[in-house]
């Protein structure tokens, strides 16, 4: 009988705790739902879900941060404002997806107003793309007709009340409410202290910007699209540079892939692209591009694999001079593709 | 006490216990299903009665629905435009409160000409006290960045202040929650309503800009800082919400200027650089026209700002402005 009961007692206990541990998993289940902010995934519309009518940038009390860039003769004006891919778009509205489309990770922004007139002020934005190659697509991509060639570094320059550069991963803007020369000086010294102040890899490089053809590049003409090159989704992560030759500009692209068969098939897609949009395939007397032009309503198309690189001439006015660049710029990546083989 | 418990227990009593404890899990597990809601709490806002936005357009005038204006300075373009339309006394009259809506959006100086540059602003405050008589008018914007920077950076608050006007910047409680009819996005949505609920006529001023995701921000794009809410989600269907606010507000008046147009980098530019010269001020009832005739400016074609042509087949407007018979004029 004393063992019936011990038994009882054992099941009777078993029985509790598989009791309570339901009522623990019941508990954590809530937990986990109410700990979710994303009202869409239980049925709520999120359009009722209103958000702070405030710039909600995060701000920052942090004088360690951009506010200790202050330029003699300045002095902040409001608070560092930081912005994540989730709300930059309250800083820049319509062109957040230029950035966030880029890698982007995080900007900065601060004011700075100078203590006698209130009517010279700047404002810095320092993007952090996460990675060089980024912050340059963003940078060129950008870059004005006017621009004018600012400070040592590569990747910099000036309009007239602007600076812009790439400093490592960071893309920074400074950009002025009036053109003024006392207000210009300010913003270069900002630009001083932001190289000084943000720690950058130094070994990061861009190494596809030295694999086109120097002779008749026009000089920091070369940007990276890292999607839908062309109009194209196949074709992502394309330099181009533009070139002056016999009197035409010519823009020529290239772009990596991990292999010869990735390139190949990059290269392949793009040119069945151009012919499903009525391109139309060209003769040529050069060997190597054979099979590899076409004439896109009237303009000149070349695409080709060497190696792990895709490349080309886009929208070419004049064959010849296309044809004679796009042979300089196979020459090239062979070398390059030969170059790594030996290594 | 094992003891004491086999006294109180025996296996009767406990196969009696385990039973009622089996019934309630089992009859709260019952009632827990009849009484789980699938849908959720509905939002307190679902209770409430969408606002609609007033009608504030005027009766439209055979060849007078579209002025456009060559020149530089824009006090006498706007002045000049307007006069062609039958002056302003044709669109605000004695008594009259009046709401205009720049594009206040970002914290930027008038020189970038990311936003509605101020003067243009004072003057048609000054137009609407002076020559038609207002009682009051109101100078208002929901800007993508913090408000009172954007209108103090701007220039436009201390411009529409001085000129007489008074200025209103978004607070939670200005905002009622709309639908508009046979809409898609703009569904029991925020809006910036109370500024615009008893106010009896409405100008929009905007400058022409580059736009990186519409190709285009005029006039039809300015009323996007009456939305609230997580607005930016608009972005994914950015020709669908352009439409949708020409069918959801109908306005007075609409200014484009052109007399600067940011060509590149919009909509927030940053450099000068980014701006040519157009020298053109339209005014218009019909505001898809406008946009029409201002996508010119930008060097577009109708055809390439998806939005006029929704626009146009909603009833918005025409995107045909040469129909209108625009009247021409320059200034010097």
């Amino acid at each position: 009988m004393g063992l019936v009961r011990r038994r009882a007692r054992r099941l009777e206990a078993a029985i509790s705790f598989c009791l309570f541990a339901v009522l623990l998993l019941v508990a954590v289940g809530v937990l986990i739902k109410q700990s979710d902010s994303n009202l869409a995934r239980f049925g709520i519309n999120i359009a009722t879900a209103e958000l702070p009518l405030e710039d909600s940038g995060k701000s920052t009390d942090d004088q360690t941060a951009l506010s200790s860039l202050v330029p003699t003769g300045f002095k902040t004006l409001g608070k560092t404002g930081i912005y994540n891919p989730e709300n930059l778009y309250e800083k820049i509205n319509g062109k957040a997806p230029l950035y966030t489309e880029s890698g982007f990770e995080e900007l900065s922004t601060q004011r700075f107003v100078n203590t006698t007139d209130e009517n010279l002020w700047a404002e810095l934005y320092v993007y952090d793309m996460g990675s060089a190659k980024n912050a340059f697509s963003v940078y060129s991509v950008q870059r004005r007709a006017e621009a004018k060639p600012f400070g040592p570094m590569r990747f910099a320059y000036k309009t007239s009340n602007a600076l812009y550069l790439v400093h490592g991963k960071y893309y920074v803007e400074l950009v002025g409410s009036v053109e003024s020369d006392e207000l210009f000086s300010a913003m270069a010294e900002v630009t001083r202290k932001v190289r000084a102040n943000l720690t950058i890899d130094p070994d990061a490089e861009i190494t596809e910007l030295a694999l086109f053809p120097e002779e008749d590049l026009v000089p920091d003409s070369i940007k990276l699209y890292l999607l839908n090159a062309f109009g194209f989704e196949g074709l992502t992560d394309i330099f181009t540079a533009r070139y002056k030759l016999g009197g035409e500009t010519i823009a020529a692209f290239l772009g990596r892939r991990p292999n010869a068969q990735q390139a190949e098939a990059a290269a392949k897609s793009y040119y069945e692209f151009l012919i499903n949009n009525g391109a139309t395939p060209k003769q040529t007397a050069k060997n190597i591009l054979e099979g590899k032009i076409v004439d896109f309503y009237g303009t000149t198309e070349i695409v080709f694999a060497i190696g792990p690189f895709v490349a080309g001439i886009h929208e070419a006015e004049n064959q010849q001079a296309a044809e004679q660049l796009a042979e300089r710029l196979f020459r090239k990546l062979r070398e390059a593709t030969s170059s790594a083989n030996d290594e | 006490m094992n003891d004491h418990i086999d006294k109180e227990l025996d296996r009767r009593q406990f196969l009696a216990r385990a039973g009622k404890a089996g019934i309630s899990i089992a009859a709260a597990g019952i009632a827990s299903y009849l009484l789980y809601d699938s849908i959720g709490p509905a939002a307190s806002v679902e209770a409430q009665d969408p606002v609609t936005l007033p009608n504030f357009s005027v009766p439209q005038i055979a060849a007078q629905t579209m002025s456009i204006v060559k020149g530089y300075d824009r006090v006498k373009t706007v002045n000049k435009a307007i006069e062609l339309l039958g002056g302003i006394e044709r669109f605000v009259k004695p008594g009259e409160t009046v709401a205009i809506k720049p594009n206040v959006a970002f914290a930027s100086p008038p020189m970038l000409g990311a936003t509605t540059r101020p003067e243009l602003v004072a003057e048609v405050v000054r137009l609407c006290y002076t020559r038609a008589g207002a009682k009051q008018v109101y100078v208002t914007d929901n800007p993508i960045n913090d408000p009172a920077s954007c209108f103090t950076l701007s220039g436009i608050g201390k411009a529409a202040s001085q000129a007489g006007a008074k200025v209103i910047l978004p607070k939670d409680n200005l905002f009622e929650h709309t639908t508009l009819k046979d809409g898609k996005l703009i569904r029991n949505w925020p809006i910036f309503f109370k500024p615009l609920e008893k106010v009896d006529k409405l100008i929009g001023i905007a400058p022409v800009k580059h736009h990186h995701r519409s190709g285009a921000s005029m006039t039809m794009k300015n009323w996007y800082g009456l939305l609230g809410g997580r607005r930016n989600i608009f972005h994914q269907d950015i020709n669908t919400i352009i439409s949708e606010l020409a069918m959801m507000v109908k306005p007075t008046l609409v200014i484009l200027d052109g007399t600067q147009v940011m060509m590149t980098n919009g909509p927030t530019g940053g450099s000068i650089s980014d701006l040519r010269r157009a020298d053109t001020l339209i005014a218009s009832c019909d505001m898809v026209a406008a946009d029409s005739y201002g996508c010119g400016l930008l060097g577009l074609k109708v055809t390439d700002l998806p939005y006029l042509t929704k626009a146009r087949e909603a009833g918005a407007g025409t995107n045909d402005y040469e129909s209108l018979k625009p009247m021409f004029a320059t200034v010097s």
